[in-house]
């Protein structure tokens, strides 16, 4: 236990905290919301996500981007190109899995284990997509291996609080997680589409007895949450400069876990459980090792559950209240 | 409610539990064995012949595969196929692969395990089955010291060695007084790091543990920072050390950065980017201009490339289990007595084995290559006394 060594430096691993989970809580909106409409849990968004790095990679690619370039209204053309690129790659990747995974099977009525088994046959088939199947007919950078992106927006340090510097790169991560949370959060309580959602999300039937078109508002979910992924992808690509076949995976485990924590079906909970997520294992991690933080992140997880078993804030897209 | 709890995390183990047994394995002869004559046999290769730590096992594949060709050129009556099995490196996977080469009586040997986790976890099953097994590139010491199988030997020497001789780089070549040690937790990195730490002493001033998959390492390069090291020694494979060093570098520390064997190979640099400029990487292999005979050349001819990690110690390895085949050895047991008792120059160096089955450690030389260019460029000998 290095107590010294936390709180000497307890800023620096709260930010890093809070810029692991922002991650986390974007990719676990899709998870809440698909949850909170259909009470199913999508196995296949952490594919979601993955799709959306590499359609980065792929953007860079196409535009010529690489790390050498310079000046700043190029670069933020290159990065607002890659964020259109990848919350319309994911996004679509997102409403293919509802068309194909699930909705022929919630025709017929499936049981919800019918789902879980569909999801995730579809999480490895994307994967196996760009592991496997791409790199038989282009080859690299599609396989197995680690692939890099460029690095567009060098870390730098933008400015110092309290001794704690903080970087760039850190405050894009956060604030834009933020921006998006907030938004999804106005769309789903004050738009008109959003109340479709909550209204489907409480009472299906009723909502289509009131006219509001259940498959669209599916799909609807589906669609945002794949974009809000596509924009995790982006600040993932940002931070971690790489992408892989299976790129997905941990996160997507990880991004589940914020949402069950902060309460699944709950957007604000997300936001809460990606945030606890991101701090309890940088801090588990400085405080032992970087390899106790899952071991870490899953005891709070449980502990969490023991006490409320419906996560933090509790499950409650339809009523849609924190 | 807590019914669909209890579902979640039902979920989340059943598709963790699913990815864990996901196989890549696959099986390629590149000639079928005959039916006559008494030379013949086939000899398995199991290592990670894809992913993301790959290429410190495909040249020693090449190496084997060069090694059969000449082979046969030679001896045209042999009948000798090479069978590969791609583990992803990972212990897991290399289980099923192991039981179905040691159920398979043609197979009469194995080229392998390329890593020591996979080697760890196999060896048992290959010894049940007294199946040879000669690594090209498994270096954990404890392979031969804990629970040591007869089946096993290697042409590397261990990390015992490379532990010394990465401790001797890091406080006389770089004289670092307060370096900075991280580990993946494998099989293979944490012995290493330990034994670095051992030898280094007070030199190391921290150390940080962190695992396979990860790819944030915000909080080991706080500690980094905080620790104001002059000197960073990672222990582990190219899979993680290569975002690592990106991070490292992106985060503005300079201090130069040293790697275990686990990243010779063109995938770290290919993952750390123009960042893993100047990381010296360490290795119980020769460059290949060393190797004896005309392997270097013979390699450059046939793949078009330099021999990269562990070609000549594939071929080598090969090679042993070819001579044995040849000398009318085509049973596993009179394989094993073979092996044992095989005492020749290969072409990286004597090839003896001690009852462990160890090479002659006086034998093994710790070279230092840097990162040039994206090109591990042969640097210079560690000296070890």
């Amino acid at each position: 236990m290095d107590i010294a060594n936390l709180i000497e430096n307890l800023g620096e691993h709260t930010v890093n905290g809070l810029s692991k989970g922002s991650i986390y809580a974007l990719v676990a909106l899709g998870y809440t919301l698909v949850y909170g409409v259909l009470k199913l849990i999508n196995f296949a968004h952490s594919e979601v996500f993955m799709v959306g790095t590499w359609t980065i990679l792929g953007t860079y690619t196409v535009l010529g981007a690489t790390e050498d370039a310079t000046g700043s209204w190029i670069v933020l053309a290159f990065l607002l190109a890659a964020l259109v690129a990848a919350a319309l790659a994911s996004a679509s990747t997102a409403l293919v899995i509802e068309r194909i995974a699930y909705r022929p099977l919630r025709r017929r009525n499936a049981p919800s284990l019918i789902f879980l088994i569909t999801a995730i046959g579809f999480s490895l088939a994307l994967m196996e997509v760009f592991g496997y199947v791409l790199a038989r007919f282009f080859g690299p950078p599609f396989g197995r291996g680690t692939v890099t992106i460029p690095t567009l927006v060098p870390r730098s340090t933008l400015f110092e609080i309290a001794g704690t510097s903080i970087d760039n790169i850190d405050v894009i991560v956060v604030v834009a997680a933020l921006v998006m949370m907030v938004g999804l959060d106005r769309f789903i309580n004050q738009t008109r589409l959003g109340r479709g959602v909550r209204a489907v999300a409480q009472d299906p039937d009723t909502a289509a007895l009131m006219g509001v078109n259940k498959n669209q508002v599916i799909m609807l979910i589906f669609v945002v949450g794949g974009a809000l992924a596509g924009v995790a992808a982006l600040l993932f690509t940002m931070k971690f400069s790489i992408t892989k076949f299976d790129i997905g995976f941990v996160l997507g485990l990880k991004a589940f876990t914020s949402a069950v924590l902060g309460g699944i079906g709950n957007i604000r909970g997300a936001l809460l459980g990606g945030l606890v997520l991101g701090v309890v294992e940088v801090y588990s991690s400085a405080l032992i090792s970087s390899n106790w933080e899952d071991v870490t992140a899953f005891v709070v997880l449980v502990i969490v559950l023991m006490f409320r078993p419906t996560g933090i804030l509790g499950e409650s897209l339809g009523k849609a209240r924190a | 409610m807590k019914r669909n709890t209890v579902r979640v995390l039902g979920g989340a183990l059943l598709s963790l539990a699913l990815a864990a047994a996901m196989t890549g394995c696959g099986e390629a002869t590149p000639e079928g064995g005959g039916d006559e004559g008494d030379c013949k046999g086939k000899i398995g290769f199991m290592g990670a012949l894809s992913g993301g730590n790959s290429s410190i096992v495909l040249p020693s594949w090449n190496g084997a595969q060069l090694a059969l060709k000449q082979f046969t050129e030679k001896n045209s009556d042999c009948k000798i196929s090479l069978v590969e099995f791609d583990t992803e490196g990972d212990p897991a996977k290399a289980s099923p692969v192991a039981s179905k080469i040691a159920a398979d009586k043609t197979f009469l040997g194995v080229i392998g395990g390329a890593f020591s986790g996979e080697t760890r976890q196999t060896k048992a099953t290959f010894d049940a089955g007294l199946v040879t097994m000669i690594s090209q590139s498994a270096t954990a010491t404890d392979l031969t010291t804990d629970d040591p199988a007869k089946v096993f030997h290697r042409v590397v020497g261990h990390d015992e060695t490379q532990g010394t001789a990465i401790a001797k780089y890091l406080t006389d070549v770089l004289k670092a007084k307060q370096a900075f040690v991280v580990n993946d937790g494998t099989a293979y990195g944490a012995p290493l790091a330990k034994k670095v730490v051992d030898t280094a002493g007070s030199v190391v001033k921290a150390q940080d543990t962190v695992q396979e998959k990860q790819t944030d390492f915000a909080s080991t390069i706080s500690k980094i920072k905080a620790a104001k090291a002059d000197a960073v020694f990672y222990a582990g494979y190219a899979n993680e050390a290569g975002p690592f060093l990106k991070q490292l570098r992106g985060a503005g520390v300079k201090a130069p950065f040293v790697g275990g064997d686990g990243l010779y190979g063109v995938d770290f640099p290919k993952a750390a980017g123009s960042q893993a400029e100047g990381a010296v990487v360490t290795c119980p292999c020769q460059p290949a201009a060393e190797a004896g005979g005309t392997f270097a050349t013979d390699y450059q001819k046939e793949y078009g490339e330099e021999p990269g990690a562990y070609a000549a110690e594939g071929f080598d390895a090969a090679m042993i289990f070819f001579e044995a085949i040849q000398g009318g050895n085509t049973t596993r047991e009179k394989i094993e007595e073979f092996v044992d008792n095989y005492d020749k120059d290969g072409v990286t160096k004597r090839l003896k084995f001690d009852d462990k089955g160890d090479v002659d450690l006086a034998a093994v030389k710790i070279w230092t290559y840097k990162i040039e260019g994206g090109k591990l460029v042969p640097g210079e000998e560690i000296p070890l006394d």
